[in-house]
């Protein structure tokens, strides 16, 4: 202050306000486009030149027949375009239209925000509504990812046993103990032969540990650290497969989280129905490709029957599974009958050729699994043999499934594919499906809530400490302004229904930093000081007192939001943000006004006679 | 004056120990509903199936129970609001319930009334349990956090004051929702925690004062300086209080159904948490030997604050 270049004699302006009105400018600025909102429009084009505009009047008319509100009707030579009042009720009204018009007329529908021009150039969005206040679904995954463990050493005890086979080494029994180990038996005088495979078991799987129980007994297991990294990338993959098949979905907005160790959050605003996204988020679909085994009395054979009831002896090494699945698209070949094409990556493309290249003339077996719970409750995978197809010439990177039952069948085998396969199953523990009409209330009776507590607040502030009031009555507006602008502008802040309640609980808790102050003025004056000096006293004192009993408040604040999800996490965001903004505008923003507004000649201040 | 000033202090602290036997009789009587009644779960611990739908007629309890039990093949509970127009169905998270799952569109196809689906919750019984555990952590770690911080910050009889303030507003507000049989959800947990936040603020006030007040040390006793703490605050306390609680009220009569268990917790939290933090926070201290001399080497440190 005392060396600041702009001090004035009447009018000081000191740099320190000059940072407190660009940081509340800012926010301001954030918090705005709060205040308009996405509009749905529907446009009608005409598909001829001829063809007129229909007029405002006739389509007014008819959606007040059907009960529908709209905000405004524009008609023009280029076409007509309908404000929605809802977004909720835009299936319904571009049904309704379809049915009217649809033989002149294309009719499509745009999203657009109503804030003015000046606004938008500074690409300003407005909070996040949670699935409480915007409607939609909420499914949460659970991942097994214990099973998936489980199949993947299964697969490696096949394997162990083809290789023994290979190498004409007799173990007497290969099992699993548990989801993470494998034991191998064996009479205790081939120990030596085992050894030999033993190497190549180690050569190909590197991340199963070796240990010797005795002389006729090896265990395999994954180390507790090779467990973790396995469940570890089990949900990461499972992770991305979901983002993917919601994206297959066509919904944007969609949020999918990691929640605690093996679920997974997906919250889908905007969804109305449930059922169609679960049967495609909750398809615990692979696809594998095996190649029919040479001898038929050979251990390390997978058995399976196809449509028609023949059996099918496959070799239990899979030629490459669905992962390697770059692209796929359902189609029809010559004869009309429906198929998947599709399209492998590096890996998989060279595999599959060299794969065929030895086994021209012979057939490869299309295996399509499924996880479903059964009525026990328990996971049972179901495999099926889609097709057993000879392979006709050297395949590379592109070929197709075909003999599919129906082209709907093809569609969804595709979407599955192009979304990626999962390798653990899946199932809906928690499932949640909002309707829109309850969202709108729920911000409705949220907002009349926070009007009423803030009315009373402010006038409770004004009477009790008058002019000071109106300042910490300001502060308290300030405040709210920066805590929405704040909420806009960090990305992963969601507004729920207990957030707008921790918003009102914030406006009452944020005048006790003022409260605080100015009590302690009071003391001050009480004590015979001068005013500004009471003042700058006050303000000073009492801010090691706010700081402590804002530290302990965002504590709790920050445990809440580590635990919580979704609506809790939305309470804990708004709380640990309201005590930042309230020690803001509080003490800083609430200084700069008492300086601005209290001069010396004083008679009195706070009920003290000066 | 002086004597009149000593008498009024006497009195508080009168009222202090009385409050205090009155504050221990409460958790007692808390803990007694705890244990004997238990809380009653909501949906989110114990896992199930909750569907909410409005009527535009209204309906009584039994006629709508009656409509539905040829609807639903389990047992289910049936809660009214808004005069039979707002309806909430729970059913247990089990293979039968499971089979009536689309029960809510053949029932509002077959039966003459006109129904609007709010909300439909599916939630398995296996992460009730998850979120109870994960529930009771935060608390505790809360505590201990809060423990550690204020031990850190001040002298450790006035830190463990709080912390008795903090347990006692939690247990009282338990007790109520035991006694009262008011579902407990994880919102209810949300505002656990935020009455901890609130207690806190309230008994650091309190324990600031006295700080402050032993370090300037004026030759008093211990007692009639936590009174003259409790009584520098008390305005203070009694504003932030009433604003808060008529803010919470606000959301209670205003903010609909969904919130109104939340706003209860904290409208009971707050309230036993101004309380506490005049009548135990303080008083902790004293009786576990709280004295002046535990401030004065501090002395030094009062000069190095701007």
């Amino acid at each position: 202050m005392m060396n600041s270049r702009y001090t004035k004699p009447v009018n000081k302006v000191k740099w320190q306000n000059i940072v407190i009105i660009f940081v509340l400018l800012f926010m301001l600025i954030s918090a705005l486009p709060n205040l308009y909102s996405d509009k749905l429009t529907v446009h009608l084009t005409s598909k001829n030149a001829q063809s007129e505009p229909i007029a405002a009047q006739d389509i007014n008319r008819l959606l007040v027949k059907h009960k529908l509100a709209i905000d405004e009707i524009r008609a023009s030579a280029a076409g007509t375009a309908i404000t929605l009042a809802n977004s909720a009720d835009q299936a319904a009204i571009e049904k309704l239209l379809t049915e009217q018009f649809s033989a002149n007329y294309t009719i499509d529908s745009s999203i657009e925000n109503n804030a003015p021009a000046w606004l938008k150039v500074f690409h300003g969005e407005p909070i996040k509504l949670g699935l409480d206040l915007s409607g939609g679904v909420l499914f949460v995954l659970d991942v097994d990812t214990e099973r998936a463990l489980f199949d993947k050493l299964q697969g490696i005890a096949l394997d162990i046993k083809s290789l023994a086979i290979a190498d004409r080494i007799r173990l007497s029994n290969v099992s699993q103990p548990n989801n993470h180990s494998i034991t191998l038996s064996f009479s205790a005088t081939k120990y030596n032969t085992v050894a030999q495979l033993l190497t190549k078991i180690t050569q190909s799987y590197p991340e199963l540990t070796q240990s010797k129980i005795s002389n006729s007994q090896v265990t395999l297991a994954y180390s507790a650290a090779e467990q973790a990294k396995f469940r570890q990338e089990t949900m990461s993959q499972t992770l991305k497969t979901m983002r993917g098949r919601i994206e297959e979905l066509g919904i944007t907005e969609a949020v999918t989280q990691k929640q605690g160790k093996n679920r997974i959050r997906i919250e889908l605003p905007g969804v109305h129905d449930p059922e169609e996204a679960k049967r495609i988020i909750g398809a615990t679909a692979s696809l594998d490709f095996y190649q029919l085994a040479q001898h038929s009395n050979a251990v390390g054979i997978l058995q399976m029957r196809d449509k028609s009831g023949r059996q099918l002896r496959m070799n239990s090494q899979v030629v490459f599974s669905g992962s390697h699945i770059k692209n796929a698209r359902s189609g029809q070949d010559e004869m009309g009958m429906p198929l998947v094409n599709l399209t492998l990556d590096a890996v998989g493309g060279k595999k599959m050729s060299m794969f065929s290249k030895q086994n021209i003339g012979k057939p490869m077996v299309t295996v399509f699994s499924e996880f479903y719970r059964n009525a026990n409750d328990e996971m049972v995978k179901k495999s099926k043999v889609i097709n057993v197809a000879t392979i006709q010439q050297h395949l590379g990177s592109q070929f197709s499934i075909t003999n599919m039952s129906s082209p709907q069948e093809a569609q969804e085998l595709a979407l599955l594919l192009r979304a990626g396969s999962l390798t653990a199953p899946v199932t809906i523990v928690q499932q949640r499906s909002i309707e829109a009409t309850l969202g709108v209330d729920n911000i409705d009776n949220g907002i009349k809530a926070l009007t009423i507590g803030i009315g009373i607040t402010l006038v409770f502030m004004f009477i009790w400490y008058r002019s000071l009031g109106l300042i910490a009555n300001a502060a308290l507006g300030l405040n709210l302004i920066s805590l929405l602008g704040l909420m806009s502008l960090l990305p992963g802040t969601v507004l729920t229904l207990p957030g707008i309640a921790g918003l009102v609980l914030t406006v009452g808790m944020a005048v006790d930093t003022n409260v605080l102050i100015f009590e302690r003025i009071k003391e001050e004056l009480k004590r015979g000081r001068k005013v500004l000096f009471a003042i700058e006293s006050g303000y000073k004192n009492a801010f090691s007192t706010i700081l402590d009993a804002n530290i302990t408040t965002m504590i709790t604040g920050i445990i809440l939001y580590a635990i919580g999800y979704g609506a809790v996490k939305g309470f804990a965001i708004i709380l640990c943000l309201g005590i930042l903004t309230s020690m803001f505008t509080g003490v800083f923003v609430s200084k700069a006004l008492t300086n601005l507004v209290i001069r010396e000649n004083k008679s009195q201040l706070l009920g003290v006679k000066l | 004056m002086n004597n009149l000033l000593l008498k009024q202090h006497e009195t508080l602290s009168k009222f202090r120990i009385i409050s205090l036997y009155f504050a221990t009789a409460l958790v007692i009587f808390s803990l007694l509903g705890i244990f004997s009644k238990g809380l009653n779960l909501g949906l989110d611990f114990t896992g199930g199936y909750l569907t909410e739908f409005t009527t535009e007629e209204s309906l009584t309890q039994q006629n709508m129970e009656a409509l539905l039990s040829s609807y639903l093949p389990d047992s289910f509970s049936l809660k009214s609001a808004e005069n039979g127009r707002h309806w909430s169905v729970q059913q247990a998270d089990n293979e039968l319930s499971l089979k009536g799952k689309v029960w809510l569109s053949d029932f509002s196809e077959q039966s003459a009334l006109t129904i609007i689906p709010l909300d439909s919750i599916y939630i398995g019984s296996q992460v009730g349990d998850e979120l109870i555990n994960q529930g009771g952590l935060a608390l505790i770690t809360s505590v201990i956090m809060i423990l550690l911080y204020l031990s850190f910050r001040f002298e450790w009889r006035l830190a463990a004051g709080s912390v008795i303030a903090l347990c006692h507003d939690v247990i009282i507000v338990l007790g109520i929702f035991a006694w009262f049989d008011i579902p407990f959800d994880l919102t209810i947990v949300a505002s656990l925690l935020a009455i901890i936040g609130y207690s806190l603020n309230d008994s650091i006030i309190v324990g600031d004062k006295i700080r402050e007040m032993m370090k300037r040390n004026n030759q008093q006793s211990v007692e009639s300086m936590v009174n003259l703490a409790i009584k520098a605050t008390i305005v203070r306390t009694l504003i932030t209080s009433g604003t808060t609680l008529a803010t919470i009220l606000a959301v209670w009569i205003f903010a609909g159904e969904s919130l109104a268990g939340f706003a209860m917790a904290l409208f009971s939290g707050v309230l036993v948490g101004t309380f506490s933090s005049i009548i135990i926070s303080a008083t902790v201290p004293q009786l576990l030997g709280l004295s002046v001399e535990h401030y004065n080497p501090a002395e030094q440190e009062l000069c190095s604050l701007p």
